[in-house]
Formats: structure tokens, C-alpha cells, sequence
């Protein structure tokens, strides 16, 4: 980033006058490096908290609860990371059902899952 | 959830599509299929290549090539260009499996490519064996290992030994007149999967089991 090519090249598709004129682009540049320096770092928690959503609904699905089932992994010494998991739960339904049996056997707490009455949509109804 | 079915696999294309490694380039064809791979710019810290599939436009190919040549060649030709794209298919293998290298955790497929980091003392063209293997799956079975599957192997080879793409550390602090700029370039080994072994004998659960316990 030392000289005015540079930063210009770094400014594409930035708004206004940002991506054309030195002065403006420098700061507006400053600012997105720092941005990305400090997002590298979030990437990485958003990465794990999006993961976590989508085992969780693959678990949910198989009515269990996403802690539930990691406590049961741990249990049984499976060590497989979220990110594999959440992509097992996409695309292998049959091996992410076969980790959730595990899990189930692991946890007796799984057993006794209440399941919360569904919201009935009223619009369709009568007065 | 997938209906039941459909297999394990239910679509190579589907699985590769979110796969986050590169496929093998096909050997004979100009053009090339890339998806944008949502997950791709998400997985960290892994890096990526886009993720294309061979495999799945093999309809789509075909009738390609065969539109652009059967104007310019005779029609004979043509017929024997189409079956050739399809003969240069290679037939993968329906099996996946979880490897842990570099600390990270990897889905892995035999024939296509991955970047992980880089193995120190290896050079290109070696043969390597991952032992870490978490988990292996074929259409048919899963073989979940706690936490490894005993004996199982992942061939691969090592194919070139590159750097990452660069990354701008730019830190400032404002009104104190400090502002420091470091390029990094993290090194990096791609490694084409050649097969995955050994996980025979390790207690499986198959499909007819899972589907008779739901």
C-alpha cells in the first residue's frame, strides 16, 4: 500500500469519489484494511456460530438437542470438528442419522424430549 | 433431509458442490465448469479452490461438444467426438472420507485436490499416507471412528508446495501516527487424493440399520 497505483487498485468498487481521487481513497482504503484485519478474526466465530445453527437443525430434526448431541460425541470419543459436521448434516443425511443414534445412546437425557406445540397460523380461519 | 431414496451419495455434483476441494481437470475438454462455492469464502481457516464438477455435467458436455463440432465434421465424427468426452470421464469412486492434516479437518474424495499446510520434508510428486482418518463413508455404509477408524489410510500425492494468496496486515492507530503494513503469504501443499483403504474391518453402521431404528 505504499504507492497511489496501489491504493487505487485497492479501491475498486468503492462509492463516489472514493475510488477515484488519492486523498479520499487513502482513508476510505485505511479503513477497509483495518476492517479486514479485524474481521479475519471474526470470520472465524461467525464461521463456528453458522455451523452450529446448521447441526443443530440436523439434529433438531432427528428431535434431538444440539447440545445434547455434542455432549454425546464427546462421550463417545468422536472427534469430528463442526464444520464436517454441519457438512455431514447437508449432504450425508444417513451418516449424520448414524451420529445422531450414537449420540442418543450416549445421552440418556435425549430420551425425554418434549416437543413444544406448533404455532397454528389463524389467518386462515373463520371470525 | 434427503428422501430415503436416495443414497448416501445422492448427487457427486450436489456433494461437490459444497465441497470445498478442486476436482480433477478434465484431460481433453477446453471448457471448464466452475461453481461459485458459497461455502468457499466462508471455511476457515482452510483454503479453497473453487469447486467444479466433471462429473456432474456429463449430459450437459456432451450435447456441448457435439454442437460445435457436428457443423464443421461429418456426422460419423461427431458420434465418435461425443463418446470419447464421455469415455474420458473418470469413474470415481462413491466413497468419502474425514482427515484430519495440519490440525484442520478435511471431507475428502478420491480424485480431486486439496490445500492444506504445509507438509515440511516432502517434496513434489511423494506419495503421502494420512493415518487421521475420522470417519469413512460409501454409499452403502458408515464407518464412524472413536475417533479414529483403526487402519484406515488416505493415499495421496503430494502436488505442488505454493503459497497463499496474499494477505494485507494493516494496522493503525488513529491520532498517534502508527500505521504498520505486512504482507503475509501463508505456505501451503496441494495434494490430489488418489484413494482411501483399510476401513473394512472396523464396525460399520449401514443403511438398512439406520433406516429400521427412524
Amino acid at each position: 500500500m505504499m504507492n497511489k497505483k496501489e491504493i487505487l487498485k485497492l479501491a475498486k468498487g468503492f462509492r463516489g469519489r472514493a475510488k477515484n481521487c488519492i486523498r479520499i481513497a487513502r482513508e476510505r482504503v485505511e479503513k477497509a484494511l483495518q476492517y479486514s484485519y479485524r474481521d479475519r478474526r471474526t470470520k472465524k466465530r461467525d464461521m463456528r456460530s453458522l455451523w452450529i445453527q446448521r447441526v443443530s437443525a440436523g439434529t433438531r430434526q432427528h428431535n434431538v438437542h444440539y447440545g445434547h448431541f455434542m455432549h454425546g460425541l464427546k462421550k463417545e470419543n468422536i472427534q469430528l470438528n463442526r464444520k464436517v459436521l454441519s457438512e455431514i448434516s447437508m449432504h450425508e443425511p444417513f451418516s449424520f442419522k448414524a451420529l445422531v443414534d450414537i449420540s442418543r445412546e450416549a445421552f440418556p437425557g435425549n430420551r425425554h424430549i418434549y416437543h413444544r406445540p406448533r404455532k397454528v397460523d389463524m389467518s386462515s380461519m373463520d371470525a | 433431509m434427503a428422501s430415503t431414496s436416495s443414497t448416501l451419495f445422492s448427487l457427486c455434483s450436489s456433494f461437490s458442490a459444497h465441497c470445498k476441494i478442486s476436482p480433477t481437470p478434465s484431460l481433453s475438454k477446453p471448457l471448464s465448469f466452475t461453481k461459485p462455492n458459497f461455502a468457499s469464502s466462508f471455511k476457515l481457516p482452510q483454503k479453497l479452490a473453487f469447486s467444479s464438477s466433471p462429473s456432474l455435467p456429463q449430459s450437459a458436455t456432451v450435447p456441448k461438444v457435439s454442437e460445435i463440432d457436428a457443423p464443421a465434421v461429418a456426422e460419423p465424427a461427431a458420434t465418435q467426438i461425443v463418446e470419447v468426452a464421455k469415455e474420458d470421464e473418470p469413474k470415481r469412486e462413491e466413497i468419502f472420507a474425514v482427515v484430519m492434516v495440519g490440525g484442520r479437518q478435511y471431507i475428502v474424495i478420491p480424485g480431486r485436490f486439496l490445500y492444506v499446510q504445509r507438509l515440511k520434508g516432502t517434496n513434489v510428486n511423494d506419495k503421502i499416507a494420512l493415518n487421521k482418518v475420522l470417519l469413512v463413508g460409501t454409499k452403502t455404509t458408515t464407518y464412524i471412528g472413536k475417533p479414529v477408524v483403526t487402519n484406515a489410510v488416505v493415499h495421496a500425492v503430494v502436488e505442488e508446495q505454493g503459497l497463499n494468496k496474499k494477505v494485507i496486515v494493516f494496522k493503525y492507530k488513529k491520532k498517534k501516527n502508527y500505521r504498520r503494513n505486512i504482507g503475509h503469504r501463508q505456505p501451503n501443499t496441494r495434494v490430489r487424493i488418489t484413494g482411501i483403504t483399510g476401513f473394512e474391518n472396523y464396525p460399520a453402521v449401514t443403511l438398512d440399520s439406520i433406516a429400521k431404528s427412524s
